[in-house]
């Protein structure tokens, strides 16, 4: 079938804006890899011979280790979420996604503060036990601690898709292994890892482009990666072309990265089988076991939640308060950023999974693949191809302009446009993914249906399909809300002068030792995430129930 | 309704399932496509109905070109009315909204009085109100008869009718169908794998093999 006649079938305005949408997001990304093809400057050669290699050794030894460890704990907590009832169950397979709620540089200075020479830690230890402890055991500020921080705050993505995925697909399989005899132990590691072993991979490799992305802990830390670098380079070098260049290195190491993650899931699709799904029933703990589940879910729950947390408003009451017009200031700023984001990368993420879901074939499977692209590069390295491609575009305007007078230097470049767009390009695979998840589960009946009762592609859409996806939309919008509200490269690189979200805030007091002061901010930012959690929590309970019906 | 030398393959495995497939039916007049699961007979309603566009041939329905070599028209702009085999009714909207919802636009009193009417047509006085999931299959299929009716359809096409309900609904639910089907005098394509249904409801009978 030729394309004007696939045309033919479906309305084009859809198409239409999903290609501008979809070039938008390429055109930065394309700018840096051309932007590989200019000469390289003096610095260049400086960074490539001297601290290269450290990026790359960094950035691997992170990501491969918070990788391992973090698919380890997700999958082993998701396990016991999942087959077994022990006391405390019901909290916890909620409580345990809420580490989600910290952007993990927070968490990076709460326990570096904790566990410092004057923190109540070592205090303890000093005053009431007359202990002096070696410094160099308890320096959070390394390559460990920063293992460990991603670590405890990142599993929650390992163990929400493996916990789903073992609840829903798991029951015959666990089953059968009963009756054939096999053992606990050996059910988990004979059939429950190898069946979820794609489901895991998925989960980690989020986790690792996401220790990739940050900038906060290693910057705190003081751990050079590709993220520090790119800012170096730039804001302490202002070399635009060798930002570029190890941006478009970073990506290299990500496709990479992303091929393997195909190979590793072994082509084998996670899906939902059959329509009759039998959720996995849950086998009663008793004894020592029951007390050992309980305990070890209820220690990395206190590691990721209520420690950081603790500190936080320990550090908020002794710092006297801070002044409420400032707190004010930046949590409506910061919300209202978040919800305007969310709102915008959600009707985008809408508009491009309808056009993928109408139009099957090679260009809607192509657009789903790079609305994720976005997700899987480094904020820093988008930074840079925003950056890139908005000051040509203000170039291009301001001549333009000159023909007629009129002055426009730099519009878009100072604005809050160009952070929008950013936004734009980083989170529409979160948005899609959860749309597009929508309307997978209701499928192409009811659209189908509408057209033949005389409705369009866009009556349909407001009639028929927006109703019913409703809830989908809405968990895409809390994800999407969540990640801008603790966003700190994006923002940190293309804000506006003086423009400040909580995010941005907590850390420069944070980076500056003023960490006091850092904690009201911290805590309202992680009081916002949590509740959104909370809510996305929900509505997937909601929609797994009406799915049972 | 005609269909000249209409060709159809699908686009993901390639399959060609039709093979210039001829066919004329007679205003008022009400046939059945018979045949196994896979051999095609679907996907001549889809085709008809506008949901898929065919490789080649000609597609006429009350004298109008819908679709040939240089013209498509979309589905909404057919009046050709289609039963889904699982009803496809709208889990949003109650019953009466569900049987107003191709209506288009006119006033709320004739909208209700359509609504009252087609109820009466069906036999389901007083369900206005209640939710799909609310009903029984057999009810179901009533309603999305119903929608597809409302609008006044120049042609009715009903996919699978039958292969949802229960054995012991089915005589009385195919007498039902074809009642209603006479007392409007409506062209009417159906589909089905059971012989039996084509020869109780049927003046026509179309095999379709793989």
């Amino acid at each position: 079938m030729q394309l004007s006649d696939k045309l033919k079938k479906q309305s084009i305005g859809w198409l239409l804006i999903s290609s501008l949408i979809i070039i938008l997001l390429l055109i930065p990304n394309i700018n840096i890899l051309l932007n590989l093809f200019t000469d390289t400057s003096e610095n260049w050669q400086h960074i490539k011979k001297y601290l290269l290699m450290d990026y790359i050794k960094n950035s691997l030894i992170l990501i491969i280790s918070t990788g391992l460890l973090t698919a380890l704990i997700g999958t082993l907590l998701a396990w016991l979420i999942a087959a077994y009832e022990f006391p405390g169950r019901a909290f916890l397979s909620w409580a345990l996604l809420l580490p989600l709620a910290i952007p993990p540089y927070i968490g990076a200075y709460t326990y570096a503060g904790l566990f410092s020479y004057t923190g109540p830690f070592q205090v303890l230890l000093r005053k009431r036990f007359g202990l002096v402890v070696n410094q160099q055991y308890f320096d959070f500020m390394t390559m460990r601690g920063a293992i460990f921080i991603y670590t405890i705050f990142l599993f929650p993505y390992v163990y929400l898709l493996a916990k789903s995925f073992l609840a829903k697909q798991s029951a015959s399989l666990v089953e059968i292994s009963c009756l054939l005899g096999k053992s606990a132990t050996s059910i988990f590691f004979k059939v429950i890892l190898p069946v979820s072993r794609g489901i895991i991979v998925a989960g980690a490799s989020l986790v690792m482009l996401e220790v990739l992305n940050d900038y906060g802990v290693v910057k705190y830390f003081g751990i050079p990666t590709f993220s520090t670098a790119i800012f170096k380079t730039w804001f302490g070098m202002g070399d635009l072309t060798s930002a570029v260049r190890l941006a478009a290195i970073a990506m290299g190491v990500i496709f990479i990265l992303l091929y393997l993650e195909k190979l590793l899931r072994g082509g084998r699709q996670y899906s939902y089988s059959t329509s009759q799904i039998r959720p996995l029933k849950r086998k009663k703990l008793t004894g020592g076991s029951k007390y050992f589940a309980t305990m070890f879910s209820f220690s990395i729950f206190g590691l990721g939640f209520i420690i950081p947390v603790g500190q936080l408003l320990y550090w908020s009451y002794l710092s006297d308060g801070s002044k409420w017009g400032n707190l004010l200031e930046y949590s409506t700023g910061s919300i209202l950023t978040g919800l305007l984001a969310a709102t915008l990368v959600i009707i985008a993420a809408i508009i491009v999974a309808n056009t993928v879901r109408i139009n099957s074939g090679i260009l809607s499977n192509l657009f789903a693949r790079i609305t994720m692209l976005g997700y899987s590069i480094p904020g820093a390295v988008i930074a840079v191809g925003i950056l890139v491609f908005l000051l040509q575009v203000d170039q291009f305007i301001s001549w333009l302009m000159q023909p007629f007078a009129i002055e426009i230097n730099m519009f878009l470049t100072t604005s809050l446009v160009m952070l929008f767009f950013a936004y734009l390009i980083r989170f529409l695979g979160i948005g899609f993914n959860a749309v597009n998840s929508g309307y997978q589960k209701i499928g192409t009946k009811f659209f189908e249906a509408s057209r033949t009762l005389g409705k369009s592609v866009t009556a349909t859409f407001f009639k028929v399909d927006l109703p019913m996806i409703k809830p989908a939309v809405l968990s895409g919008f809390l994800l999407v809300f969540i990640e801008v509200m603790k966003e700190l490269p994006l923002t940190l690189i293309l804000r506006p002068f003086n423009f400040n979200t909580l995010a941005t805030r907590a850390f420069e007091y944070a980076a500056d030792e003023m960490i006091y002061r850092a904690a009201d901010l911290s805590l309202i930012l992680i009081f916002c995430c949590t509740i959104a959690i909370l809510l996305v929590n929900q509505l997937r309970k909601g929609r797994e129930d009406a799915s049972e019906n | 309704m005609k269909i000249n030398n209409l060709s159809f393959k699908y686009e993901k495995n390639g399959d060609q399932i039709l093979n210039n497939f001829q066919l004329e039916v007679n205003k008022q007049e009400t046939i059945c496509f018979v045949g196994p699961s896979g051999s095609g007979k679907s996907t001549v309603l889809r085709l008809i109905a506008g949901l898929e566009v065919p490789l080649s041939g000609e597609i006429f329905i009350a004298g109008r070109t819908v679709v040939n070599d240089q013209v498509f028209i979309p589905p909404e702009k057919r009046k050709v009315g289609m039963v889904f085999q699982d009803y496809a009714l709208f889990p949003h909207l109650n019953v009466a909204e569900n049987i107003s919802f191709g209506l288009g636009k006119i006033s709320k009193i004739d909208k209700s009085r359509k609504v009252n009417e087609m109820l009466d047509l069906i036999n389901l006085n007083g369900f206005a109100n209640r939710y799909p999931h609310q009903l029984s299959g057999g009810q179901q299929q009533r309603i999305a008869l119903a929608r597809t009716l409302a609008p006044n359809p120049r042609l009715l096409l009903l996919d699978e009718p039958f292969s949802n309900l229960d054995e012991s609904l089915r005589d009385e639910i195919r007498k039902e169908l074809k009642n209603i089907i006479k007392q409007i005098g409506i062209t009417t394509i159906l589909v089905s794998h059971d012989q039996a249904d084509a020869d109780f409801m049927a003046d026509r009978k179309i095999f379709i093999y793989s």
